[in-house]
């Protein structure tokens, strides 16, 4: 192995510069790699990545710039390496590698493949076309100051789906339409309003109180008997949530009054559910107009690290419907508006509408800061934890090839003895 | 503008404020680093700290670039490096690191940090001389073959936020104050009766009969079954860690203990004048407790019941901090000194404060005082990464005796073995080591030839640059003094030399 060394064995540097790999992602540790990579003489590279450069990546991912905002990820990178390594030969996919076009023939076409992704479900994509078709793989992950590094080989090692791993968090539909206990159902309600009132409706993402959740009902009859509503909720089961909304011409006052008065006191009245805990409080409206701001949040921290009250939230609340309303408004009939948590009006929303749902549930409010960091998935992220994975992954790629090789040579060993011998 | 720049900069360091904080972030953006050799290594340190936004920098290379691109290195880097970070300014000297230190060794003291590449040992020893002296952190750092080496020479590096894994909280509920008695007092739980003098439940047995206790005082219902209670649950799980006894560590006392603390003059920093405040506190005030750190961790609570025993916490640390304040200002008039008093609002990390001290490279390279039982007990193992140290010290002698390294050409390998060997046996020898260095490591670092393959070079890097953001932003508790980094094995250790 100490032949890797420059100079590398003659045979390892002629690997390393004849074999064709395959790059998933061109984010944080993709940058990294990529340079890492040329720079240890590896000349076929294809890099894909589904995402656009956005400023908060600019920290970290050097390959792209302020101008580049916006554009690919794959190919920014992909030209930011030839201003360096003009000689490389690289190939790069604005495409998800879940794309069916990339079957086990595209996968083949490797000798190795190596992951700078950020999420569960293509990794056990990559994973999976990796091992159909016995391409070794590197796998690696960073977050913070943390960060890892495995190879994966079919028949050697384990793969990436065979120890379990915990479970991404999903809510069941009662907890957050009936029954928050933590800020984060509370989030992903906000969310689900966004997407009710302004995006893709989505069946799953309903935000108004469920009357078959089966915690509620003293008997089972009682559960049909409470589907055919109140006086109050009558109109809104036969219309869309979005419908009614445009009826009232998106009135912020009417959404308030109708989210976090209306639907809350609904929900008193399914007294079962409030047994054992603190019922939720409604707001009205008028009360909140009367508080001022809480002179608490004088200090000098950052505006979007500080708390505020009901009252602050209320009149967030109701700018934010107002902008976002003008935005629908502006991109004409039939138009949806996609949640991006860079959006300061859409993160604005969320962060509104969480919080009061929090206040009504007795939850501790929080900053806009710590509302996007939920909301979003937010990861810290720094350049020297994926400065140091991807030297460890080229380390890996090396011993991978090069392990490649040693075997390669003993089967040739095999031919040239066994004509001499049958001699 | 103002507003807008600061927009910008928010939104592009959004990830790392989540981990250092807007402190964190105007420390390293006041910060000024110098580094010493434009060479694959350095400038994966300096792209590390230039993108998350460092104050500026300074190359020192006197190399010229071979090739196409006749020029100066240290100019070249400094335009690449430039373009990643428009916030940044980039300066570069093309002069070599001797000659500077020959000509003008006080270009040094203007730097918050000196990060040194790939330096031989006379000019680490000379630079380091200068340095120490003057008070500037020193990073040594080398990437040779597939072994990473950094040594960090600082003579007194303060920590207030050392971020340490697994603190345990700091609830008083084995001296609760006033407040917090009269809190708990208005609480109308059936009371407990005060069986075992006033003192903490010391062992498993004495929790496990707290924890029943705990369980005694659940709600029944109509069938006298307890009922599900989410609080009770809560507390019986957390008796281990909850019941901590309130004593202040010793690595804090060390740190009251010492002669900066006691001495206060105008010349003391800000960390050694909040020292003192808290020493005066805990002797006074305190009753030989630390001020009360303020926070309380998530519990199951009514939200109403939850903010006021928070607001206890809360306004006792106010309070606290108000009486150590007091200190620090008589101390400060006494001086005639005025301090920032932002400085003084980490007080609820008193608990974790931390001094690193690190032995000089010229204590480190004596013969009188060179660190000979630690280098022998770690060769016991003779695969060690000590051996890995031994090594470099081997070929900076072969360095300093032929003027080259060993193997950097080919037909050098095989001759420069022997050579190699002698120096290993000489530095031995010199520094009576009685410890065995295997010939494969000789020959292995004949056969890297010096080289400073990228790879390593990025691994090496981010770790520097990492250590060098803890250094400037006092976050996080750098290492004590030396780290070696196998990349054969992908193995590392550190070393206290």
């Amino acid at each position: 192995m100490v032949q890797l060394v420059g100079p590398l064995s003659k045979e390892l540097a002629d690997s390393v510069s004849s074999c064709k790999i395959l790059v998933v992602g061109a984010g944080g540790i993709g940058c990294e790699l990529l340079k890492n990579l040329v720079l240890t003489g590896f000349k076929n590279i294809e890099v894909i990545d589904l995402d656009t450069i956005d400023v908060s990546n600019l920290n970290r991912q050097f390959l792209f710039q302020k101008k580049h905002v916006g554009k690919s990820k794959a190919q920014v990178a992909k030209e930011s390496v030839l201003r360096f390594c003009p000689s490389a030969n690289i190939t790069a996919y604005h495409d998800s590698i879940m794309n069916p076009d990339y079957n086990v023939e595209f996968f083949r076409s490797f000798q190795l493949v190596m992951n700078a992704l950020d999420n569960r479900a293509a990794r056990n994509h990559v994973n999976r076309m990796c091992l159909a078709a016995d391409i070794p793989l590197i796998e690696s992950g960073t977050a913070g100051y943390l960060g890892q590094v495995t190879v994966i080989k079919k028949g050697v090692t384990e793969c990436y789906e065979c120890q379990p791993k915990p479970t991404q968090k999903t809510f069941p539909g009662c907890t957050i339409r009936n029954t928050p206990s933590e800020p984060i159902h509370c989030i992903v309600w906000a969310k689900y309003l966004f997407n009710q009132l302004f995006g893709e409706e989505d069946a799953d993402q309903e935000v108004s109180p469920d009357t078959a959740d089966p915690e509620a009902a003293w008997n089972p009859e009682d559960t049909a008997a409470r589907a055919t509503a109140s006086d109050q909720d009558g109109d809104i089961k036969r219309v869309s949530t979005k419908d009614w909304a445009r009826s009232t011409g998106y009135d912020p006052v009417k959404l308030f009054n109708k989210l976090f008065k209306d639907d809350i006191m609904y929900l008193l009245t399914m007294d079962k559910l409030w047994k054992k805990r603190k019922a939720p409080v409604p707001l009205d409206w008028a009360e909140m107009l009367q508080l001022g701001e809480d002179p608490r949040t004088r200090n000098s921290r950052l505006k979007d690290q500080q708390v505020l009250n009901v009252g602050g939230y209320s009149r967030l609340f109701q700018h934010s419907v107002e902008t976002l309303r003008s935005q629908l408004a502006d991109k004409g009939d039939g138009a949806e508006l996609v949640w991006d948590k860079d959006d300061p009006p859409a993160m604005d929303f969320v962060t509104a509408a969480a919080n009061l749902r929090m206040h009504i549930f007795s939850m501790n409010m929080k900053s806009r800061f710590d509302v996007k960091s939920m909301a979003g998935n937010i990861i810290p992220a720094i350049a020297t934890t994926n400065a140091v994975i991807a030297g460890l992954i080229v380390l890996e790629a090396l011993k991978v090839l090069n392990s490649d090789i040693q075997q390669c040579r003993t089967v040739r060993e095999k031919h040239i003895k066994a004509p001499v011998k049958s001699h | 503008n103002m507003s807008e720049q600061k927009t910008n900069k928010e939104q592009r360091y959004d990830r790392q404020l989540r981990l250092w904080g807007d402190h964190g972030q105007e420390a390293l953006e006041n910060a000024h680093t110098c580094l010493l050799n434009a060479s694959a290594t350095g400038t994966e340190i300096l792209k590390n700290l230039i993108l998350p936004g460092i104050g500026a920098f300074t190359i020192v290379d006197g190399h010229k670039v071979t090739g196409e691109d006749v020029g100066n290195k240290a100019q070249a880097a400094t335009e690449f490096l430039q373009e990643l970070n428009s916030d940044v300014s980039g300066n570069f000297v093309e002069e070599s690191p001797d000659k500077l230190l020959d000509n003008d060794p006080e270009f040094f003291h203007r730097f918050s940090l000196v990060i040194g590449v790939q330096l031989p040992e006379s000019t680490c020893q000379r630079l380091g001389a200068v340095l120490w002296s003057a008070g500037v952190p020193f990073l040594v750092c080398r990437t040779y073959g597939l072994v990473g080496y950094m040594r960090l020479v600082v003579k007194e590096h303060t920590v207030v936020e050392s971020h340490p894994d697994n603190a345990l909280e700091d609830l008083r509920l084995d001296q609760p104050f006033t407040e917090l008695r009269n809190h708990i007092s208005s609480y109308h739980l059936d009371s407990m009766d005060k069986k075992h003098n006033c003192q903490l439940p010391k062992n498993y047995k004495e929790k496990e009969v707290f924890r029943q206790l705990i369980r005694d005082g659940i709600r029944k219902n109509e069938n006298g079954a307890p009922e599900e209670e989410e609080n009770f649950d809560e507390a019986i799980k957390n008796v281990n860690t909850a019941l901590n006894p309130t004593k202040i560590s010793s690595t804090v006392d060390d740190i009251f203990n010492c002669v900066q603390c006691e001495n206060i003059t105008s010349q003391t920093s800000a960390f050694w004048m909040m020292a003192r405040g808290v020493r005066d506190f805990v002797q006074n005030e305190g009753n030989g407790s630390l001020p009360v750190r303020g926070t309380i961790p998530d519990m199951i609570a009514d939200s109403d019941k939850f903010i006021n025993l928070q607001n206890v916490y809360r306004e006792k640390a106010l309070q606290d901090a108000a009486v150590v304040s007091k200190h620090i200002q008589s101390h400060l008039q006494a001086v005639g000194k005025v301090i920032n008093t932002n400085k003084i609002q980490f007080l609820h990390c008193a608990a974790f404060l931390r001094v690193v001290r690190c032995r000089s490279l010229a204590e480190e390279y004596s013969t009188d005082t060179f660190q000979k039982d630690t280098i022998t007990s770690c060769m016991d193992s003779p695969d060690s990464e000590m051996v890995l140290y031994l090594m470099l010290r081997s070929v900076d002698r072969f360095y300093q005796q032929h003027s080259r390294y060993p193997g950097v050409y080919n037909y050098q390998v095989e001759e420069d073995i022997s050579k190699l060997k002698l120096c290993v046996n000489s530095l031995l020898q010199e520094h009576g080591l009685s410890v065995n260095v295997k010939d494969d490591y000789v020959h292995e670092f004949c056969r890297y030839g010096a080289a400073e393959p990228h790879t390593v070079a990025s691994f090496l890097g981010g770790a520097a640059a990492q250590e060098a953001i803890k250094l400037i932003t006092h976050q996080f508790v750098p290492f004590n003094n030396t780290f070696i980094y196998n990349a054969m094995s992908q193995t590392s250790a550190t070393f206290q030399l």
